[in-house]
């Protein structure tokens, strides 16, 4: 098998008062979404008051599968439950081209469902 | 101590040599007193012979093993030095023992881990253990259903396989062996408690003991071994024992490896089973084919899947699905598995594709996950020799239409993914395939496959369509082969998702190889 030169997956998360900065860097798929759920999620749920918004920084993102996408979609529902919203800020193309087909932008960054409530209807 | 004149009459005997010799006193003769290896030494000694080369004599006095020093005095009487080696010679065995066990179990790791058939390996496990262990072997594995796969060896003779249902708990220990507890000591085991079923055929003599370890595998117990020996043979020692018990260790590791794979490879050969192109060349006047080529790692078998669902009658739409579901292994398995399922129960619905995957969607909602799937549904239906497509994107790459003029169109159909939100939306557009013209569906893993010049670039839908513009005319099966070629010669020999691609072709009319001309006129038919 050939590997293939790509950056290495890293997760950076700050907490600056109402945001939970996230930047993502390398690849992100079947082998490191779970990093980024967990690493979320710890965030979200940990001591203190959960954040109100959630932005992730797509600037270091070099390529995205529907795994990845599907743990977008979990952070998103997750995050939401807590009222907090999503941003994704600087997409490359193809996660653009990808949140175009799949038709879920509007839904992942859009106002969280009901801001209290334990989960989402899906 | 013992000091012994010259004519063999026993001078001194001190306290350590009397607790051997009990006996013994002054002036007793030592060839009545003491094994002949020690009178017979003394006499060499006297006579003069030497015994020199050959070290001191050693033999056994009562139960202890001893070295004799000889040390002749001034007076002729020798002094005997007897130096106790009992201890060190049981050392020395129990090394070798070691050593030959190591061996054997070095040889059991090393001939079961080279097989991965679970069946084979339990065939191969038994032999072993009556080879140097016992005189007969079960290997009872852990139940399918009721039954238990058994395994019976017998040295020298077959081993016999079969599945049976058995009373474990008539065996001592057997039970607890299956469930990974530690074994029952084999001096507790009443062979004469054991059941018919454990005695393998031909194990004629009686029973005479008999030990139950338990096979550890990786973290579930891999099943348990019985071995038995006949009563005219010797007990199985405390070493025996833990040889035993490591013997198990090494033969669980290997049939938990061996299961393991064997589920494994089962697994996938059923998703590829379920994944073999449907056999439909010409369904009501259209042609279909499909092509899948699984990921190369076998543990990583993606979702990618596709179905043809033909009318019950040529005046219905036939239903066409290829889809593609997030995550790899066991899970997108029973995912993709559900959404087959789902689909072609709502069969009857499938005029409205909005209303269907809104269906879908909330069938495979889940609080626990967000894996979903994307999709391309297509209807389709010929009628007077014109070929309707209605399709609908949820959430998938879009449709390509190779058109007859060489040009290739991307439908614009566009919906959301199934499975992860609370409803979906979906455009669904019509279009017709005028003779000669293919839709081709296909899956991410085609557009991303990875390869070209410097093997690390995405084949891209760029490169697919220019491949596509070539197929016009092309029958649907030459066109799915064109594709699949186009993928494998770009990625050669790298890595690769699961890849699916389905082509749907408008034929022409009468189909024969020289009709390219009329072809390209728009001929048609009737």
């Amino acid at each position: 098998m050939s590997g293939f030169p790509s950056t290495e997956f890293a997760l950076e998360l700050v907490r600056e008062s109402d945001s939970l900065f996230v930047r993502v860097t390398g690849d992100l798929d079947y082998d490191t979404c779970d990093e980024l759920v967990d690493g979320i999620t710890e965030h979200l749920t940990g001591d203190g008051t959960p954040p109100r918004c959630v932005r992730l920084d797509f600037d270091g993102l070099t390529h995205i599968d529907s795994s990845g996408l599907s743990a977008l979609l979990l952070v998103h529902r997750r995050a939401g439950a807590l009222g907090a919203t999503l941003h994704l800020d600087n997409r490359p193309d193809f996660l653009e081209r990808m949140l175009h087909i799949t038709n879920v932008l509007d839904h992942l960054t859009g106002p969280p469902p009901g801001s209290r409530s334990g989960r989402s209807a899906g | 101590m013992l000091v012994v004149d010259r004519h063999g009459g026993l001078v001194r005997i001190n306290e350590a040599a009397r607790l051997l010799l009990p006996d013994a006193a002054s002036g007793d003769w030592l060839h009545e007193r003491v094994p002949p290896w020690l009178s017979d030494a003394h006499r060499r000694i006297c006579d003069g012979l030497s015994d020199a080369g050959s070290g001191p004599p050693t033999g056994r006095i009562r139960d202890r093993f001893l070295e004799a020093h000889p040390t002749t005095g001034d007076d002729g009487d020798v002094v005997w030095w007897l130096v106790d080696e009992t201890d060190r010679r049981f050392a020395e065995t129990a090394l070798l023992d070691v050593r030959a066990r190591s061996e054997i179990l070095a040889e059991v790791s090393g001939a079961l881990l080279s097989t991965l058939n679970a069946g084979r390996c339990m065939e191969m496990a038994a032999s072993m253990a009556t080879e140097h262990l016992a005189e007969a072997a079960v290997l009872v594995a852990p139940p399918q259903g009721r039954r238990h796969p058994l395994t019976f060896a017998r040295r020298g003779g077959p081993v016999t396989q079969t599945v049976r249902q058995v009373d474990v708990s008539a065996v001592p220990g057997l039970a607890e062996a299956l469930q990974g507890f530690p074994p029952v000591p084999a001096r507790w085991i009443d062979p004469a408690d054991l059941p018919d079923w454990v005695v393998p055929e031909g194990f004629t003599s009686p029973v005479g003991s008999v030990i139950v370890t338990p096979l550890p595998g990786h973290g579930v117990p891999a099943g348990a071994l019985i071995l038995l020996r006949s009563g005219t043979e010797r007990a199985f020692s405390e070493s025996e024992e833990v040889f035993a018990r490591l013997f198990a260790a090494r033969a669980g590791a290997a049939l938990s490896a061996a299961r393991l794979y064997t589920e494994q490879a089962a697994i996938t050969t059923t998703l590829m089973r379920e994944l073999l192109p449907p056999a439909l060349h010409h369904v009501h006047g259209v042609e279909y084919a499909g092509g899948y080529r699984a990921s190369k790692d076998h543990e990583r078998v993606g979702g990618d899947f596709y179905d043809v669902h033909p009318s019950a009658d040529p005046s219905g739409e036939t239903l066409v699905v290829l889809g593609d579901v997030a995550g790899k292994g066991l899970d997108a398995a029973v995912l993709t598995g559900k959404i087959r399922n789902t689909l072609h129960a709502l069969l009857p619905l499938a005029e409205d594709h909005r209303r269907i995957l809104n269906l879908l969607n909330g069938a495979l909602l889940s609080s626990h996950h967000t894996r979903f799937a994307t999709l391309v549904l297509v209807s389709v239906l010929n009628r007077d020799g014109r070929t309707r497509l209605r399709l609908t994107s949820a959430g998938h790459l879009p449709p390509l239409l190779a058109r007859a003029d060489g040009t290739v169109e991307e439908v614009a159909t566009r919906g959301t993914l199934v499975g992860a939100l609370p409803t979906v939306e979906a455009r669904t557009v019509e279009t017709v395939l005028a003779p000669g013209e293919t839709c081709l569906l296909y899956t991410d893993g085609i557009v991303e496959a990875r390869g070209g010049p410097l093997g690390d670039d995405f084949l891209g839908t760029e490169r697919l369509k220019r491949a596509l513009a070539e197929c016009a005319g092309m029958q649907a099966e030459a066109v799915v082969e064109r594709i699949q070629m186009l993928a494998a010669q770009w990625i050669r020999e790298g890595r690769h998702d699961d890849m699916a691609v389905v082509a749907i072709t408008a034929p022409r009319a009468s189909s024969h190889a020289g009709d390219e001309e009329s072809g390209r006129n728009g001929w048609r038919n009737t």
